[in-house]
C-alpha cells in the first residue's frame, strides 16, 4: 500500500490508510542469524566449493531446502545423501512416482529417471555416447532398475534414400548400422546394484512416422543386449517385451544368458517365439536358475511346449511358468501334463487360451491327484468339454493343495465347475488357516528365542 | 479358544473374500474373454491362411494349367501357317492369357479385399480393446471403491464388537472389583471391631491384674512392715547387748574416732575459712565499688539540691517582689475606699444629721508597703548574727569566735580545701579523734571491736563517734581542716601570749612547709576535746543558719494575721454606731423622699386649678366689663 504523495488522491480514503496489518507482503523483518547466513552463502556458492559433510544434521536440512536444483550431477551425485534435495530434483522432473517402488529413497527415484530418460531419448550416431560414460561412474552405485519403455531408431533419412533404389537392396541392408538402436554394453556392465531390467524395442508417440521396423529389435541389438545382459551380473530381473522377438533371436539371446549367476526372472511376453525359441529356452531352464519365466503371447506349438515340458520334468527351481496365449494344444498339454508328475517345484501354471482339450487336463488331473506341489492352474479358455470338466472334479475331490483354479470359458459342466470352486475356496481357507498357524508359531519360537 | 478366535477371524472377512473373489472374477473375465477372442482370432486366422493358401494353391495349379496350354497353343501356333488360323490362335491364346489375368487380378482383389477387412477387423479389435481396458478399468475402480467400503464396513463392525467386548469386560471388571472392595471393607471393618472389643477386654484385665497386684503389694508391705518391727526390735535387744558388752571397747576407739572426727572437721573448717575470705574478698571489693559508686551519686545529688535551692531562693525573691506590689496595689485602693467612705460619712455628718464629723484616728494611712516581719530580715544574714554575737561576746572567745567564723565563712572553700586535704592526713586525724574521744563511746563495742584489725576498728569507731556526735561523714573533712587550724591559733595564742615575737612567722612558715603526716604528733591531744567542742558549736550554729534559710521565705508569708488585723482595721474605719447611724439617716431620708413625692403629685393638681381660678376671673372681669357696659 503506497502512499502517493498527491493531495487530491491522498484524499481517497482509501489511499490515507497505514493500517500495516493488511500489507499482506509486510512482515517484521527480523535479522536472520550468522548460522543461517552463512548456510545461505554455502548455499549459493556450493558449487564452487561444496561443503557438506562437516555440517550438522539440521543445517544439512536447511542446505538441502536451498539447494539448487540444477546443479552439476557431479557435483552433488556422491556428496549429498538422500533427502529432502533428491525430492526436490524429482519435483523439478515432474511426476512423482510411488515412493515405495524406489525402496523409499528419492535420490534412487531421480537417478533412475534420470538414466530411463537419458537411454529413452538417446538417438544413435547422434547423441555422444560419452554422457553416458560420464553419467554412469555418478550414478551406479544408486540405480537398481531400469525401465526404458522406447529406444529411439537413428535417423531414418539415409534409409529411405536406400529405399528408393529398389526392396533388394533393403533385403541386403538388413545388417546395415542404419536400423540399431542404443548399444547397452557401454553401461550395463559398470551399473554394479542393477537388479532389475526392463528394456522394450518400440517407440512412443510415433504418430503418421509409423513403420513397421520402429517396434522391432534387430538381431545385432539382440546381440549386443545379450552380451550386456551377460555382462550384469547383479541382474536378477530382465523384462524385454513387445520387441517382434523371433526363434533366431531368441536363440542368440539364451546363448548369451546360459549359466548366468543371477537372473531369476525371464519375462518374454508379447513377442514372437516359436518351437525353435522355446527349445531354447527348456534348455536355459536348465542350465540357470530361473524361478519365473513368462512366455504369454508367443507362438509356442506342440513341439516347443515338448521341449519345455522336457526341461521341466528335469528341473527344480522353475516356481512359476506362463505359457498364456500360445498355441500348445493337446500335444503340448500332454506333454506338460505328464513332466509334472515328475516335478516337484512347480507352483504356477498357465495354460490359458492354448487350445487344450479333454486329454491335457485328464493329464493335469492326474498330476493334481498325485502331486500336491501346484498351488495355482489356469486353464480358461480351452475347450476342455464335459470329460475334462469331470476329470478336474474329480482330481479336485482328491487334492487339498490347488488355491486357484480358473477354468472359465472351458465349457466345462456348471456342476464340476462349481465343485472345483468350492474345493479350492476351502482350500484356500485352509492354507490360510496354516499359514496363520505358521506364522504365530513363528513368532511364538521368536519370543521364546 | 485359540482355534474359536481362529475361526472367529476367519468368519469375519468371509463376506470379504467372496467379494473380492467375485469383483476379481468380474475384472479377470474381461481378460479371459480377449484371451479367447484371441485364440479364437488366431484360429481363424490360421484357418483363414490355410483356406487362403488352399486357393492359392489352386489357383496356382489352375493358372499353370492354363499356362501350359497356352505354352501349348504357343507350339501349336508355330505350325499353324494360314494367317487366319494364326489369327485365331493368336486371339485364342489372348483370351487364355487375359482369362489367366483376370484371374490373378481377381485373386490379387480378393487378396485386397481380404486385406482390407483384416485392417477394418483389426481397427475394430483396437477399438474394442480400449473399450474393454476402460470397462476393466472402471470395473477396477469399482471393485476399488467396494472393497474400501466393504473393508470399512468390517472395520466399523470389528470396531463395535471390540469396543462392546471390552465394555463388557469393563463392566464386569468393574462389579467385580465394587464387590471385592465391599467384601474387603467389610472385613477391615469387622477387624477393627473385634479388635476394639478384644482391646477392651485386655484393658479390663489389666485393670483387674494392676488392682490384685497392688493388693497383693499391699499386703505383702504390711507383712514385711510387722516382720521388720519385730526383726528391729529384735535387732535392738541384740544390740543393747552387744553395746552393753562392748562399751569399754567402744571407748577407745570412739576417742580414736574422735581424734579422726576433729582433724577432718578442722580441715573442713580450713576450707570454710578460705571459702568464707573469698567470699568476704569479693563482697569487699562489691562494697566498696557500690560505696563509690553511690559517693559520686550522692555528689551529684548535693548539686543537684544546691541548684533547687538556688531556684527557691530566686523563686522567693520574685514572690516578695510581686506580693509587695500587689500590697501596694491593693492597699492604695482600699485607702481610697477608706477615703471615699470617710467622706460619705462626713457629708452623711454635715449635711443631712449637722452633726460635727471627726476624721478618725488612722494611723495605718500612714504606712506604705508590706508589713515587715520584725526580725526575720535580720536572721537572713548570718554575718551579721555573727557580729552581733561577737559583740555580746568576751574578747578572749571572740577571736575563738571569729576564727570560726572565718572557718565557716571559708566553707564555701572549705570544697576545695577537702580535696586539697590528703587522704593520710584524714586518717590520722580520724584515728587521734577515735582515741581521744573514746569516752564518748560506749564500752560494749569497744569490746566488740577487739578482735577486729586496727584500721576496722577505727572505722567503726568512727562510724559510731560521728553519730554520737552528730555530724555525717562529709562533714569529716571540714573537721579535719578545722582541727588543723584550731592547733595553729592555739599555737599562735600560745605563742601571741608567750612571746608575740616574729617567731610565729617562722613557725607557720615551718608549719606550712611541715609535712602533714607529722600533724598527729604536733597536735596536741588535749586540744583535740575542746576543739571538736568548738567545732561542734560552730556546725551546729552553721547548720541552724542554714535550715533557718530555708525557711525564712516561708514565714513571711506565713505572718497574715498581722495583715489581717491590718485589713480589719482598714474593713472598721466606719464604726457600729456609725453605721447604725446611718441606717436611721436612711430611713427618715426616705420618709422625707416619699413626702417629697406626694408634694410633687399634687403640684400639677394645683397649677390646673390656678389655671381654673385665673380663667374665671377672666370670665368674670368679661362679665362685669359687659354689664357695665350694657349698664352704661
Amino acid at each position: 500500500m503506497s502512499r502517493s504523495p498527491d493531495p487530491p488522491e491522498a484524499a481517497d480514503p482509501r489511499q490515507l490508510r497505514r493500517i500495516i496489518a493488511e500489507d499482506a507482503h509486510w512482515f517484521l523483518n527480523t535479522v536472520p542469524s550468522l548460522s543461517n547466513l552463512c548456510l545461505q552463502s554455502i548455499v549459493n556458492h556450493f558449487e564452487e566449493r561444496p561443503i557438506w559433510e562437516n555440517l550438522s544434521p539440521v543445517h544439512k536440512d536447511f542446505v538441502q531446502e536451498r539447494l539448487s536444483t540444477s546443479m552439476p550431477l557431479h557435483v552433488t551425485a556422491n556428496l549429498i545423501h538422500d533427502g529432502v534435495y533428491w525430492k526436490r530434483c524429482c519435483e523439478k522432473w515432474g511426476g512423482i512416482r510411488d515412493l515405495t517402488h524406489y525402496g523409499n529413497s528419492w535420490k534412487r527415484m531421480f537417478f533412475e529417471k534420470h538414466m530411463e530418460n537419458m537411454i529413452e531419448l538417446f538417438i544413435p550416431d547422434v547423441t555422444e555416447p560419452k554422457t553416458f560414460v560420464e553419467m554412469v561412474p555418478l550414478c551406479k552405485d544408486y540405480i537398481k532398475r531400469l525401465n526404458i519403455s522406447q529406444l529411439l531408431p537413428p535417423v531414418t533419412e539415409p534409409q529411405k534414400e536406400e529405399e528408393e533404389y529398389g526392396s533388394e537392396l533393403v533385403i541386403e541392408n538388413e545388417d546395415g548400422p542404419s536400423m540399431d538402436h542404443f548399444d547397452f554394453n557401454i553401461m550395463l556392465d559398470k551399473l554394479t546394484n542393477l537388479e532389475e531390467f526392463h528394456v522394450v524395442y518400440r517407440v512412443k508417440q510415433c504418430g503418421l512416422n509409423f513403420e513397421c521396423k520402429m517396434f522391432e529389435m534387430t538381431h545385432r541389438d539382440c546381440e549386443s543386449l545379450a552380451k550386456a545382459v551377460k555382462s550384469c551380473k547383479t541382474l536378477k530381473i530382465l523384462r524385454l517385451n513387445l520387441s517382434h522377438m523371433e526363434d533366431t533371436k531368441c536363440r542368440l539371446l539364451v546363448k548369451y544368458l546360459l549359466d548366468h549367476p543371477s537372473l531369476r526372472e525371464l519375462d518374454l511376453s508379447h513377442n514372437l517365439i516359436g518351437d525353435k525359441g522355446a527349445r531354447a529356452i527348456g534348455k536355459l531352464l536348465n542350465r540357470s536358475s530361473l524361478e519365473t519365466l513368462n512366455l504369454c503371447d508367443n507362438n509356442i506349438g506342440g513341439p516347443g511346449a515338448k521341449a519345455l515340458a522336457h526341461a521341466l520334468s528335469m528341473n527344480s527351481t522353475l516356481l512359476s511358468l506362463n505359457l498364456r496365449l500360445n498355441r500348445l494344444r493337446d500335444e503340448g498339454g500332454q506333454a506338460i501334463g505328464k513332466a509334472l508328475l515328475n516335478n516337484n517345484t512347480l507352483l504356477l501354471l498357465h495354460l490359458g487360451a492354448n487350445e487344450v482339450t479333454w486329454p491335457s487336463a485328464i493329464a493335469l488331473s492326474k498330476v493334481l491327484v498325485q502331486r500336491s506341489t501346484l498351488k495355482s492352474l489356469n486353464l480358461s479358455c480351452n475347450n476342455l468339454g464335459v470329460d475334462g470338466g469331470k476329470a478336474l472334479e474329480e482330481a479336485m475331490s482328491n487334492n487339498s493343495s490347488l488355491t486357484e483354479c480358473d477354468i472359465r470359458l472351458t465349457e466345462v459342466e456348471e456342476q464340476s465347475a462349481s465343485f472345483v470352486n468350492q474345493v479350492v475356496w476351502t482350500n484356500q481357507s485352509l492354507e490360510q488357516r496354516r499359514h496363520a498357524r505358521e506364522s504365530k508359531t513363528k513368532k511364538t519360537s521368536t519370543a521364546v528365542y | 479358544e485359540e482355534e474359536e478366535e481362529e475361526g472367529s477371524e476367519k468368519i469375519l472377512p468371509q463376506r470379504v473374500i467372496n467379494l473380492n473373489r467375485d469383483l476379481t472374477t468380474l475384472v479377470t473375465n474381461i481378460q479371459t474373454a480377449a484371451d479367447a477372442k484371441e485364440s479364437l482370432r488366431r484360429a481363424e486366422l490360421e484357418e483363414a491362411r490355410r483356406l487362403r493358401l488352399e486357393r492359392l494353391e489352386k489357383d496356382l495349379k489352375s493358372s499353370q494349367e492354363i499356362f501350359e496350354e497356352i505354352t501349348r497353343g504357343w507350339s501349336l501356333s508355330t505350325q499353324r501357317a494360314i494367317p487366319q488360323e494364326l489369327h485365331e490362335a493368336l486371339n485364342n491364346q489372348q483370351q487364355l492369357c487375359d482369362a489367366l489375368i483376370e484371374d490373378k487380378k481377381k485373386l490379387i482383389n480378393d487378396l485386397q479385399q481380404e486385406l482390407k477387412v483384416g485392417d477394418d477387423r483389426y481397427v475394430k479389435d483396437l477399438r474394442k480393446q480400449t473399450e474393454e481396458l476402460d470397462l476393466m478399468m472402471e470395473r477396477m475402480e469399482d471393485q476399488i471403491k467396494t472393497l474400501i467400503k466393504a473393508y470399512r464396513e468390517e472395520l466399523t463392525q470389528i470396531e463395535r464388537v471390540y469396543t462392546q467386548e471390552s465394555e463388557i469386560l469393563l463392566t464386569k471388571d468393574k462389579i467385580e472389583w465394587d464387590q471385592h472392595m465391599k467384601g474387603l471393607w467389610e472385613e477391615e471393618l469387622k477387624r477393627l471391631t473385634q479388635r476394639t472389643v478384644k482391646v477392651e477386654e485386655y484393658e479390663n484385665i489389666i485393670h483387674n491384674l494392676m488392682i490384685e497386684t497392688w493388693r497383693k503389694h499391699s499386703i505383702i508391705q504390711t507383712k514385711q512392715h510387722a516382720s521388720f518391727q519385730v526383726l528391729e526390735r529384735e535387732s535392738k535387744q541384740l544390740r543393747i547387748a552387744k553395746f552393753t558388752k562392748t562399751h569399754t571397747r567402744h571407748e577407745i576407739a570412739e576417742s580414736k574416732f574422735s581424734l579422726t572426727n576433729i582433724k577432718t572437721r578442722l580441715s573442713r573448717m580450713k576450707k570454710q575459712m578460705a571459702n568464707l575470705s573469698d567470699k568476704y574478698k569479693s563482697q569487699r571489693d562489691e562494697f566498696t565499688k557500690k560505696s563509690r559508686y553511690l559517693s559520686e551519686d550522692y555528689k551529684r545529688k548535693i548539686k543537684q539540691y544546691e541548684r533547687i535551692q538556688k531556684q527557691l531562693k530566686h523563686f522567693a525573691v520574685a514572690d516578695d517582689r510581686k506580693f509587695e506590689e500587689m500590697w501596694l496595689m491593693i492597699d492604695a485602693e482600699v485607702k481610697q475606699l477608706v477615703e471615699r467612705a470617710l467622706d460619705i460619712d462626713s457629708q452623711i455628718c454635715k449635711q443631712h444629721l449637722g452633726v460635727a464629723w471627726e476624721r478618725p484616728v488612722m494611723g495605718f494611712m500612714e504606712l506604705c508597703g508590706p508589713i515587715q516581719p520584725q526580725g526575720v530580715p535580720q536572721l537572713l544574714h548570718t554575718g551579721q548574727d555573727s557580729q552581733d554575737s561577737q559583740r555580746m561576746m568576751d574578747p578572749s572567745v571572740r577571736k575563738e569566735i571569729e576564727a570560726e567564723g572565718s572557718a565557716v565563712q571559708s566553707e564555701s572553700g572549705a570544697k576545695e580545701e577537702e580535696e586539697k586535704l590528703p587522704m593520710e592526713t584524714l586518717k590520722g586525724v580520724m584515728e587521734l579523734l577515735c582515741d581521744k574521744a573514746g569516752f564518748l563511746m560506749e564500752d560494749k563495742l569497744l569490746k566488740l571491736l577487739i578482735p577486729l584489725g586496727k584500721e576496722e576498728q577505727t572505722v567503726v569507731k568512727l562510724g559510731s563517734l560521728l553519730s554520737y556526735i552528730g555530724i555525717e561523714e562529709e562533714d569529716i573533712p571540714k573537721l579535719a581542716a578545722f582541727l588543723l587550724k584550731y592547733r595553729h591559733q592555739q599555737r599562735e595564742q600560745t605563742e601571741d601570749v608567750c612571746d608575740g615575737s616574729g617567731e610565729s612567722n617562722n613557725k607557720a612558715e615551718e608549719e606550712e612547709t611541715e609535712p602533714t603526716t607529722h600533724l598527729t604528733s604536733d597536735l596536741d591531744p588535749y586540744d583535740v576535746v575542746p576543739a571538736l567542742k568548738s567545732f561542734l558549736r560552730q556546725h551546729m550554729r552553721s547548720r541552724e543558719s542554714s535550715s533557718r534559710q530555708h525557711h525564712s521565705v516561708y514565714e513571711a508569708a506565713r505572718d497574715s494575721s498581722e495583715d489581717e488585723a491590718y485589713w480589719q482595721s482598714m474593713g472598721s474605719v466606719i464604726c457600729e454606731d456609725q453605721l447604725r447611724l446611718w441606717d436611721t439617716a436612711e430611713n427618715k431620708l426616705r420618709q422625707y423622699q416619699a413626702v417629697l413625692a406626694e408634694i410633687s403629685a399634687l403640684v400639677p393638681e394645683t397649677e390646673s386649678l390656678q389655671q381654673q381660678n385665673r380663667e374665671l376671673r377672666m370670665l368674670l372681669q368679661q362679665t362685669l366689663k359687659v354689664s357695665t357696659d350694657l349698664e352704661m
